[in-house]
């Protein structure tokens, strides 16, 4: 079983695990912290955000973080064209923790769905420009294609609009991208339980990306574990190769040796 | 038992900044880091509940010699045998609290503002808290004093004062520097993984600032902080866009800048008119009237 369990490679880093945690929006940063180690999650994305100046205020979330083998995957969100995005990935990269982005590029404050056009303009000058870059995109096969065309290391569609917990809402279309993706696809967005996150990958997803249904879970750290496991369980469904669908039951046990005959007008077992 | 003009490290319990663990161990982890003071506070517990706690934390800070504060509750302080009871602007008067505890009591005191600093010390508290200097989770929504406040005490007050809010390793340098020789650390230090670290970090940050005495601040930061002041006389004052906003600034340089805004020992970013700026180049970054720079950091994200 082991021969699944392999590491998923992006930007040449080989990770510890296929789940990507968010850091928003935890009820503190020490719960947030506690759920980074029971998610066992290997990369954890940010925002990038003025200082407030009026009240110099320490940094309780980096203090969590700092120190720990983690890799640093700043997003762009906030930006609303790929000049704001480019901006804010080269101010991230200035940090000194990675050269990582993920194209967060949204139009609509309500649905926050990406902007495709800008999403890839934003993709293209990024990837000239040394990053290792993961745009946040819609389901959108074809997008998910041009931006694999543009240099990105990863595409990361999301399954419904960021933080409904929705889940998956067009598995077709996700399959579709994976299906004909060359570089991983991790599902970002939208997800809401460890369900969603197992569907995702059954689908054929490398990897998901979650932050909002563990931060804002009953038990945010409960649920980083059971995210972890729904990711793994989902992982290794998809190695094992499911069955496929039947209209009819078949049963489990073989008809050789039953003790009654079959009742008239039912013989003949499988009515396929 | 410590005398309360020894005490320089002063930690509140939180246990909200750390699910999954016990209060008493957290704290433990603190004494042991060299926290003198540990105030009981714990909004949501029954009255019963609080009573269990106080007994256990008198126990254990008995076991450390540290000294042991309750918060708000003059009855329960005293029906634990506590040290002490701390009091905020809203509770119980200080000379109420003083004619119902006598001398069996230290008495703490909240404040804000230089005002009631100096109410307090007159109505014969022996300590005062002098915060939220920054803001901070465990007071949501209150306005930060910021450290100006700190220095004012400094140079008016005479009973021991501890600066409060968002006092951390991180904001350390900068509250001791603007006059303060005792902190007090609630999420910083019970929410670290660490908590003794956390509390070695900052006496050692402490007893730093009161073996140079009291110098005066601004010229000892410079000197700490290694800087050649600028060959140049005075900068005129700057325009610059920051953040955001219009200010004027009689600083030479992006280094400079971030300097005075108390921005040095932090993991900030910075862009000057939409192009960001090496950390390596802000000292020779010279500003120019009109320039737009924005300081930015990492904020949890998905």
């Amino acid at each position: 079983m082991d021969a699944y369990r392999t590491p998923l490679t992006i930007g040449g880093i080989s990770l510890r695990s296929r789940l990507f945690l968010g850091t928003g929006r935890y009820p503190s940063p020490a719960v947030m912290r506690q759920s980074l180690e029971a998610s066992g999650a290997h990369v954890v994305t940010f925002a990038v955000r003025r200082v407030d100046l009026d009240v110099a205020e320490d940094d309780p979330l980096l203090s969590q973080t700092e120190g720990r083998d983690l890799v640093y995957l700043p997003n762009t969100s906030g930006s609303s064209t790929a000049d704001e995005a480019v901006r804010i990935a080269r101010l991230a990269r200035e940090a000194g923790l990675g050269n990582w982005v993920k194209v967060e590029i949204s139009g609509h404050p309500r649905l926050l769905l990406p902007d495709p056009a800008e999403t890839l303009r934003a993709t293209e000058r990024l990837v000239r420009e040394g990053f290792t870059v993961l745009p946040y995109t819609s389901d959108d096969p074809m997008q998910a294609i041009r931006l694999e065309e543009a240099g990105a290391a990863a595409v990361m569609p999301g399954g419904s609009p960021i933080g409904t917990g929705l889940g998956i809402l067009n598995p077709y279309n996700l399959g579709w991208i994976v299906e004909n993706a060359g570089v991983p696809v991790i599902v970002d967005a939208g997800l809401g339980s460890a369900a969603d996150a197992a569907a995702a990958m059954e689908l054929g997803a490398a990897g998901i990306l979650v932050n909002t249904p563990v931060a804002k879970a009953r038990d945010p750290v409960a649920m980083a574990a059971a995210m972890k496991l729904g990711v793994e369980a989902g992982w290794l469904s998809r190695q094992a190769g499911r069955i496929p669908r039947r209209r009819h039951a078949s049963a489990s046990s073989g008809e050789e040796g039953g003790l009654f005959a079959a009742r008239p007008g039912t013989a003949g077992g499988d009515a396929e | 038992m410590r005398n309360l003009m020894d005490c320089r490290l002063y930690v509140i319990t939180g246990e909200s900044y750390h699910p999954g663990r016990k209060m008493i161990e957290v704290m433990e982890a603190a004494l042991a880091g060299g926290a003198d003071i540990v105030q009981l506070r714990d909004k949501n517990a029954t009255a019963a509940e609080l009573f269990g706690k106080a007994v256990e934390l008198r126990r254990l800070t008995r076991r450390y010699g540290a000294l042991f504060v309750v918060n708000d509750d003059v009855e329960l302080a005293l029906a634990a045998d506590a040290d002490g009871v701390h009091l905020g602007q809203d509770d119980m008067p200080l000379a109420q609290a003083r004619h119902r505890a006598g001398r069996q009591l230290l008495i703490g005191i909240s404040t804000h503002n230089i005002e009631q600093a100096l109410a307090a010390e007159r109505g014969g508290a022996d300590y005062i808290g002098v915060g939220p200097v920054y803001p901070t989770p465990t007071k949501p929504g209150r306005q930060a004093v910021t450290t100006a406040y700190v220095a004012e005490a400094a140079a008016a007050i005479n009973i021991p004062f501890f600066a409060i809010g968002g006092i951390s390793p991180a904001t350390a340098e900068a509250v001791l520097s603007a006059g303060a020789r005792r902190l007090c650390a609630v999420s910083a230090v019970v929410g670290a993984p660490d908590p003794t670290g956390v509390c070695i970090a900052l006496k050692r940050d402490i007893e730093r600032w009161e073996a140079r005495g009291s110098m005066r601040p601004e010229s000892e930061h410079g000197a700490a902080a290694g800087e050649a002041k600028s060959d140049a006389p005075a900068t005129a004052a700057l325009t610059l866009l920051l953040n955001g906003k219009r200010i004027s600034t009689g600083t030479a340089t992006l280094g400079e800048l971030a300097h005075s805004l108390g921005l040095a020992g932090r993991r900030v970013m910075a862009e000057r008119d939409g192009e960001a700026v090496p950390r390596a180049d802000w000292d020779t970054t010279r500003l120019q009237a009109g320039d737009r720079i924005e300081f930015v950091q990492f904020v949890g994200g998905g």
